[in-house]
């Protein structure tokens, strides 16, 4: 069992670590403050190939592994969340579901693009009444001739309007389990721009504010029929093994913002002075930074085999669920204690920990919340 | 207040009813209580359904109108004192009116008038009122017997039923013990009959002279209400629009005018610019309890129906049956809203032009 990492991965850490110290921390409290999409930063992303990290070279991506992507999503969220899940949503949630369910004509039409960063994806899996119980699916897709019909809305969707690429679930019909009827889901491509696919509401949000996060209405959409993804009746499968996957990339955002905290107040502790000496030197600090310091490495273990399993394993899930779970409440809990070391100042706005703060409650909720990864744990201790 | 004797009660006979007239018009509830009155009579022992008119300058028409809708007699109090509304001198007339003519039973519109009108003249003649009611009937008190009184039975009396506790409980309430029983009835709940045509009545014109005393208020000027920006949590009946009604909203702008509704709105309508925040019904926006809501585009997200799902009848329009607001909704109607709109809106035009 050797902990320490390849030479190739520190290599692609020490760039992912500039390109954020350099490109994007500048622009971290404007885009805070301004809700402002870093259109400026994607495409600066796309440039350094951090699109399309762990897409196979045949299909125009970097041809790493999942760790490495991990690391990247952890770098940048150190000093900017809403950065971190721009590429998050976009690799696992929209190129992984089409590397790993399309067909090869899919592939070769989408993945290129996707991992030159050309274009943006997204995921439509939640609706106003289908959040942690996704099967409560309301938009429907309806084969007519040679089309699929959208209708419904989906809401609270990371890189809306921005993206180019939509993986969206819906209803396809209805089949008998177990004596009950239950929704058919299935999973298609949708493209902006298609006809009666538009943007509803942007979200106003407490944290990561310069990601957009919008609604998606479909009135009589239609896609080609080609654009179902994976088999017809298989869309929730395709969706609980996408977010298997979209959670490595939540919690190794949750893992750097952590991380983040971590780091700017053992700084800030060093320098600041009360009663003549610095408040690093007060064993109240001291304790507090070696528990923050303790957990964000048991996080990191944690993300990081997540990371692995993708890689080497069949099933991920268990492995997955567990890091996004602690890396998750252990940054809210870091970040929390981040502010309060800061004092007054850690609740000011010019100081980088209460937007770390705010960015970090999220990850206890989205690609699924705190309480369903301790479904999906429990479920497989007690198989 | 104390009890009848029989004999007292022996000699009140007939159904009266307030007939409300403003700007000598006769108010439509003067013609449903007429209506009710010509119902109730026909259960009581030869009993005639007597209208009483207070105003000044009556013409005829107002009459013969009360007579087509079942009025047996009219009894007409004409002074310039009854030319507007003023609590004094109509409670006067009416409790007047009672006193010399003494009916069984007194039904009043529970109109802002009839809802003053009503407790001032029971408290005069010292008798029972019932506010609010929806429904009348004639009929036995107690309901049932009590074993061992069954002699202490009284048949024959007007049943009043209101809702209680703000709608959360029915009553029923009898008037056992005096005369007349009185009770204010609810605009819109009794149907109206069909009118024969030349019906005659006979005219009682009565003066119960006026005083004027301290009681008397002085009217400074009357205000016709013509504002149709109502705010939707005031708003008896709301039409409101969702997503599948798109920008344009004058269908249900003509449905609202038809039944005398205001238009309200999801969120995707206001966040699509198409309506003002002030009109959004929802966890973010204002929570409403009318009469009648109709969901008419909804989806029906539970961020939509925690702000109406108090309404008291919900009746929704949507061409997805398995929209989650036909879980909620009273009356669901899956289609086209292009189409079913106007022709509901027609048909609610029609109803009310026969009203």
């Amino acid at each position: 069992m050797d902990f320490a990492l390849t030479e190739k991965h520190e290599m692609a850490r020490t760039l992912f670590k500039e390109f954020a110290e350099n490109e994007v921390k500048p622009l971290a409290q404007d885009v805070d403050e301004e809700e402002r999409f870093p259109v400026e930063t994607v495409e600066k992303m796309a440039k350094a190939g951090f699109m399309g990290i762990p897409i196979p070279k045949e299909y125009g991506g970097q041809g790493c592994d999942i760790l490495t992507y991990a690391m990247c999503v952890e770098e940048l969220s150190k000093v900017c969340g809403t950065t971190g899940v721009i590429v998050s949503a976009h690799t696992s949630l929209c190129c992984d579901p089409i590397l790993t369910y399309g067909t090869e004509e899919q592939k070769k039409k989408y993945l290129p693009d996707l991992a030159a960063g050309k274009k943006i994806g997204a995921f439509g899996l939640t609706e106003p009444g289908a959040g942690t119980d996704a099967q409560g699916q309301q938009t429907k897709a309806v084969l007519d001739g040679d089309e699929w019909v959208l209708n419904g809305s989906k809401c609270f969707i990371t890189n809306g309007s921005y993206a180019d690429v939509y993986i969206v679930i819906a209803v396809t019909g209805k089949v008998e389990k177990r004596g009950r009827m239950q929704k058919e889901i299935s999973a298609f491509i949708v493209e902006k721009g298609t006809p009666g696919f538009t943007f509803g509401t942007k979200e106003k949000k407490m944290g990561i504010r310069g990601s957009a996060t919008y609604e998606l209405i479909f009135q009589d959409c239609r896609i080609p029929k080609e654009n179902l993804l994976g088999q017809k009746g298989k869309g929730f499968a395709v969706a609980m093994h996408t977010l298997d996957g979209g959670r490595i990339g939540i919690a190794a955002q949750a893992l750097g913002l952590g991380e983040g905290a971590l780091e700017t107040t053992i700084n800030y502790v060093k320098e600041r002075k009360q009663f003549g000496r610095t408040i690093s030197q007060f064993q109240n600090t001291q304790f507090q930074l070696a528990d923050m310091a303790t957990k964000m490495q048991a996080a990191q273990l944690l993300v990081y085999r997540a990371a692995r399993a993708k890689d080497t394993q069949k099933n991920y899930g268990f492995e997955a669920a567990q890091a996004k779970l602690y890396a998750a409440e252990a940054a809210m809990e870091v970040t929390t204690k981040a502010v309060q070391l800061h004092g007054g100042y850690g609740y000011i706005r010019e100081y980088d920990v209460e937007r770390m703060m705010r960015d970090a409650k999220i990850t206890e909720i989205y690609e699924g919340t705190s309480e369903v990864q301790r479904m999906v744990i429990s479920a497989n201790l007690l198989k | 207040m104390g009890a009848m004797t029989k004999e007292q009660i022996a000699q009140y006979k007939d159904v009266y009813v307030f007939a409300q007239q403003v700007d000598n018009e006769l108010s439509g509830i003067a013609l449903e209580l007429t209506s009710e009155a010509t119902r109730l009579a026909a259960e009581l022992d030869d009993a005639k359904v007597v209208a009483v008119l207070l105003g000044s300058d009556l013409g005829s028409d107002l009459t013969d109108q009360l007579a087509e809708y079942g009025a047996d007699r009219v009894i007409v109090v004409d002074d310039p004192m009854l030319k507007d509304y003023m609590t004094e001198p109509y409670t006067h007339a009416l409790a007047s009116v009672i006193n010399e003519f003494k009916p069984e039973i007194m039904l009043v519109g529970a109109t802002a008038i009839g809802r003053d009108l009503g407790p001032c003249v029971s408290a005069r003649v010292a008798t029972g009122l019932t506010a609010d009611c929806t429904l009348l009937e004639i009929g036995d008190f107690p309901l049932k017997a009590i074993p061992g009184k069954e002699a202490e039975q009284k048949h024959k009396q007007l049943l009043m039923t209101r809702p209680a506790f703000g709608g959360n409980t029915i009553a029923t309430i009898a008037c056992p013990d005096n005369r007349p029983q009185m009770a204010t009835v609810r605009p819109g709940v009794m149907q109206k009959i069909e009118p024969k045509k030349g019906a005659q009545a006979d005219i009682i014109k009565f003066n119960p002279g006026f005083e004027k005393n301290a009681k008397y208020v002085e009217i400074q000027e009357i205000v016709k209400n013509v504002s149709d920006v109502v705010d939707i949590m005031d708003a008896k009946i709301l039409v409101s629009g969702g997503r599948g009604v798109g920008e344009d909203f004058t269908l249900l702008e003509e449905l609202a005018e038809a039944i005398g509704g205001t238009v309200s709105c999801s969120r995707a309508v206001v966040d699509s610019g198409w309506k003002p925040k002030d009109l959004q019904v929802g966890q973010t926006g204002k929570t409403v309890r009318p009469n009648v809501y109709f969901a008419i585009g909804i989806s029906g997200a539970i961020q939509h129906v925690a702000g109406m799902e108090e309404s008291d009848i919900i009746i929704a329009i949507n061409k997805d049956e398995d929209a989650p607001i036909f879980d909620v909704a009273d009356y669901g109607i899956v289609g086209d809203l292009n189409k079913i709109v106007p022709q509901l809106t027609e048909q609610i035009k029609a109803a009310v032009a026969n009203k």
